[in-house]
């Protein structure tokens, strides 16, 4: 008997009666939220002031303290519980009826549920998708004010407090709030329909994870607004200078939290829906590559994340409790913090990497109509990656002053994991061949993010070995490589992802001559941008340099206009998407003829995903193989089955 | 595959080489080596680049063959041949690329154990860097101080470095040599300059505010100059009077971020201390008080406009600090 999914027409009716007048006050929403936010900051401030004045510490209303506790800590606790992210486990803390089956919070039928707490993982993914494309625009402006900065020589209209300030906030958000949860908002959207599956395995904490983002998001902005500006200390934040700097360091530390707790919740949620809520018939070995993808970056992040949280909280408590992690002349250990920062945020480099390199396969198998080319050996580089991943992060640091004996074997590892890396460009390469390429936007982005993707690994052979980094560390040369991996390698996943599953999220068609313009004109200006820092970066341009003086005055200049061609490129594509979801033409269920599940079923897809849990009998790439099947869904005749089951 | 398509592809192959080659030599995108370290360093740049330009070259070939020659016509929906993988293929992808990496690693290691190796007579230098300047000891002549890096030409200088404040790091472009300092340790890089001249010390990590004027000056000498210079000057700062004055500002990195007419000093991060009368009276004190108070403790009074970054220099010896206090309040006055 194949399992059936729960008839989910059988809602449970509300518990207590019609709703109370005062629901609108006390009901979950933003009215609560508003309150709810006030009062935990409140009680927030009002603990701290009693604890010091019970204790006798002067003064009384210590700043940064007030707001760590009161702002960073208890507002965002009060607002998540205003907007109904507890009320479900709080009810059942206290003993009152639970309703599990209760879907009332599932789905969106109007704009308005895309701005509640919604426990439909589409809803959520589209949540996180638009959300992470908000603050990608945000983090996208502070680097147009960087390359404006950089333009001529001499300081114009930031002083330099400011400008570090611009491009930590500019790294931060891309990496902790745009590229990070991007990946995730797709798969979100994405997997469980991949696989088979009704919904996430938590859809609770699914919501939850992501309404943790637009607060992190939000503190990140807001340090613009404190006393001594944004936290200026890099994305990196190395102390001693983090833990010397004014309040708005602060404001990264506990972002970074907010965050890193969003990753972690969603990547455990991952985990066991991929583990445990697979169809039957959905074997490892016919997972699509992008479940693989997420399920070894899921991996990374549960083991690695608590790893950044830990290091931001030492810094904090340096900051504001009197300890001494990074203290020297106290017996603190300075470099320490980098040990432990890289050792997150190396593996991150793949967090950040992994799920594109899943949206890669999917789009060039589709669109060269080939099956991927050494499915298996795709699937298991993905582990290498995940393994090596952790043996490698003091590559961070050969120049930081760690012990010398490290730097050959974190050379070696970091070599090697160059290895399973380009396995897979040349199994892309090898999927393109002799293929019927039909070059849609999903796959011009695919295919930049090939091409551009080798040049950041080849940038990373430089780094990875010692000699060469000693030169070129801290240089514009690393600017460079990170932008080629992190821009030409994870936005250009992303944004052939976002095309890619536009219709199945929204049901409708993007206008396709304006998706391949805006390619072009990023792909160009990309490289206009940042090729040229290769160049500077190996002369002595240093990175996060306010100034450059005369010397590198002309490239600056052509860096600077391209950047903001690049930047302009993407009104573009926010035009295309804002207008193809509201007018575009209706997209069919599978427009790109694609054999994996999502694209089985309607545009975009039932409540619930499937009518009936499907059965799996192939593998997702068999294009050119007569008669060959994925799935088998409700409704559709067995008979052909046995043949394609190999 | 057809025989036609692997000529073509290796001709796109070397075509693409030859452009990626042609590139590498003719722009100018590394600065003259002028150290033995770098030296060795530019053979694994270019060791590199080399491996570099050969798999450029592979990829680049297959992806431009590919994209032309497989492109579907619009109304073409058949599927490509089922090719699911060769393990032939997927062997020689993974050994090549791991040979050629190994490679790397065993040319970088190598090159790495060279320069970390100190010569018996090399100088040892003193370096100690700061919110936002640079100082260096020479602890084998009479601790003499210095805020420009002078080197005997040809011969291995080991600097041994540590910070008073955060990280920064030392960075001279055509030495192609790096190394963090950081506060409470002591790190070590050798140089041995192979030219005459002068260079820019850039500091490499981010260091706050005045971090892209962190720059220091390293002079090149022959070592009969160097000897001079070392033993001339290792007195200079002895006697009174200004320019005892004028040294100790400049050896200690006030110019950095001051602006101080007396001792030709434009920096902009800190306060112009030609203000310093005016400073005096808008925090209410006599100037020379001020001016001690200030150098003692910086925190004390923050002239508005301006960061409160400047670490305090109470640890200097008393005479010293009457000298710059009497060297700036009578230049400023």
């Amino acid at each position: 008997m194949t399992s059936v999914a729960e008839p989910h027409e059988q809602h449970y009716a509300p518990a207590a009666g019609p709703p109370s007048r005062w629901h609108w006050l006390f009901g979950p929403g933003w009215i609560r939220a508003a309150w709810m936010s006030a009062l935990f900051a409140g009680i927030g401030l009002g603990i701290v002031v009693l604890l010091r004045w019970w204790g006798g510490y002067e003064p009384i209303l210590q700043t940064e303290t007030c707001v760590t506790v009161s702002l960073l800590t208890a507002l965002p606790v009060g607002f998540l519980a205003g907007l109904g992210a507890f009320d479900y486990w709080v009810h059942y803390f206290l003993g009152k009826p639970t309703q599990p089956d209760d879907h009332s919070g599932h789905g969106a039928k109007t704009w308005k549920d895309y701005f509640r707490v919604n426990t439909d993982h589409k809803v959520i993914g589209i949540q996180y998708v638009t959300t992470t494309i908000f603050f990608f625009f945000a983090g996208g402006l502070l680097a147009m004010l960087v390359r404006a900065e950089l333009a001529r020589p001499g300081m114009q209209f930031t002083d330099t407090e400011t400008y570090n300030g611009l491009f930590s906030a500019h790294a931060s958000l891309m990496i902790f709030l745009f590229v990070i949860p991007a990946f995730a908002g797709l798969a979100n959207f994405v997997i469980p329909l991949m696989i088979g599956a009704p919904d996430m395995a938590f859809p609770r904490l699914n919501a939850l994870s992501f309404w943790l983002l637009p607060i992190a998001g939000t503190m990140m902005l807001s340090s613009f607004l404190v006393d001594g500006g944004p936290f200026a200390a890099g994305w990196t934040g190395y102390p001693t200078l983090s833990t010397s700097l004014p309040l708005g360091q602060t404001f990264f530390n506990m972002a970074v939290q907010w965050a890193g707790a969003s990753s972690v919740m969603t990547a455990l949620n991952f985990l066991v829906t991929i583990i445990t809520m697979r169809a039957p018939g959905m074997t490892f070995w016919r997972m699509p590559l992008l479940v693989w993808a997420n399920f070894t970056t899921s991996l990374l992040v549960v083991l690695a994340t608590p790893f950044i949280a830990g290091s931001q909280f030492m810094v904090l408590f340096d900051r504001i409790m009197g300890t001494h992690y990074f203290d020297p002349h106290l017996g603190g250990y300075t470099l320490g913090y980098q040990h432990i920062f890289w050792f997150y945020s190396h593996p991150a480099v793949y967090i950040m990497m992994l799920p594109g390199f899943g949206i890669a396969s999917e789009v060039i198998s589709v669109f060269a109509r080939k099956p991927i080319f050494g499915y298996r050996l795709m699937a298991l580089s993905l582990c290498a990656i995940v393994v090596l991943g952790f043996s490698v992060w003091a590559h961070h640091m050969f120049v930081a002053g760690m012990a010398p004996w490290l730097r050959v074997p974190m050379m070696i590892t970091t070599l090697l994991i160059g290895v399973p890396t380009g396995i897979k460009v040349f199994s892309w390469l090898a999927t393109t061949w002799e293929g019927r390429i039909h070059f849609t936007a999903p796959m011009l982005w695919a295919l930049g993010f090939l091409s551009m993707f080798v040049i950041g690994g080849l940038s990373g052979i430089y780094l990875a070995s010692v000699p060469v980094d000693i030169h070129v560390s801290d240089t514009y040369f690393v600017v460079a490589h990170i932008h080629y991996v992190l821009f030409g390698g994870s936005l250009f996943t992303i944004f052939a992802g976002i095309y890619y599953w536009f219709p199945k999220m929204t049901g409708r068609m993007y206008d396709e001559r304006l998706a391949k313009i805006h390619f072009w004109i990023t792909l160009v200006a990309f490289n206009a941008t940042f090729f040229p820092m290769h160049l500077t970066g190996t002369q002595g341009m240093m990175r996060r340099y306010a100034d450059h003086g005369p010397r590198f005055e002309n490239w600056n200049l052509f860096m600077s206009i391209a950047s903001f061609v690049l930047g302009a490129s993407f009104v573009l594509f926010l035009y295309n998407m804002i207008n193809s979801w509201a007018r575009g033409p209706r997209a069919p269920g599978n427009p790109w003829r694609a054999l994996t599940l999502e694209w089985q079923v309607s545009s975009p897809p039932p409540l619930f995903n499937f009518d009936e849990i499907p059965q799996v009998v192939g593998s997702p790439y068999e294009y050119g193989v007569p008669g060959a099947r994925h799935a088998v869904l409700a409704g559709e005749p067995a008979g052909e089955l046995q043949e394609a089951r190999h | 595959m057809q025989k036609g398509a692997a000529v073509k592809v290796i001709l796109i192959a070397i075509v693409v080489a030859a452009i990626t080659t042609a590139i590498a030599i003719f722009l100018p995108w590394l600065p003259a080596s002028d150290s033995k370290e770098g030296d060795r360093i530019d053979v694994a740049i270019w060791f590199v680049t080399g491996i570099c330009i050969l798999v450029w070259a592979v990829v680049a070939a297959i992806f431009l063959y590919s994209i032309v020659a497989f492109r579907a016509r619009p109304d073409d929906d058949t599927d490509g041949p089922p090719i699911h993988g060769h393990t032939g293929l997927e062997i020689t992808w993974t050994a090549i690329p791991f040979v050629l990496v190994t490679a790397i690693g065993i040319l970088s290691a190598v090159i790495l154990a060279k320069n970390g190796d100190t010569p018996k007579n090399a100088l040892k230098v003193n370096v100690l860097g700061e919110q936002f300047a640079w100082n260096f000891t020479y602890p084998t002549y009479n601790n003499l101080q210095s805020t420009t890096l002078r080197l005997p030409i040809n011969r291995t200088t080991k600097l041994e470095m540590t910070s008073r404040d955060v990280i920064h790091s030392f960075y001279v472009p055509q030495f192609r040599q790096k190394q963090d300092l950081l506060p409470g340790q002591t790190t070590t890089i050798n140089v041995t300059p192979t030219k005459l001249g002068h260079y820019v010390i850039q500091c490499a990590e981010l260091c706050g505010l005045g971090h892209a004027v962190m720059l220091g000056q390293v002079v090149v000498m022959t070592q009969a100059s160097f000897d001079k210079w070392a033993h001339g000057s290792s007195t200079a700062t002895q006697g009174g009077g200004a320019a005892a004055g004028k040294a100790l500002f400049t050896n200690n990195g006030c110019a950095s971020c001051h602006t101080f007419a007396p001792a030709g000093a434009t920096g902009k991060i800190g306060p112009d201390l030609d203000k310093l009368p005016q400073y005096a009276q808008q925090a209410g004190k006599p100037l020379e008080t001020f001016v001690r108070e200030s150098i003692e403790d910086p925190s004390a009074y923050i002239q508005p406009g301006y960061p409160n970054v400047m670490p305090p220099f109470k640890n200097l010896p008393a005479q010293q600090i009457d000298q710059l206090v009497s060297f700036l309040t009578k230049g400023s006055s």
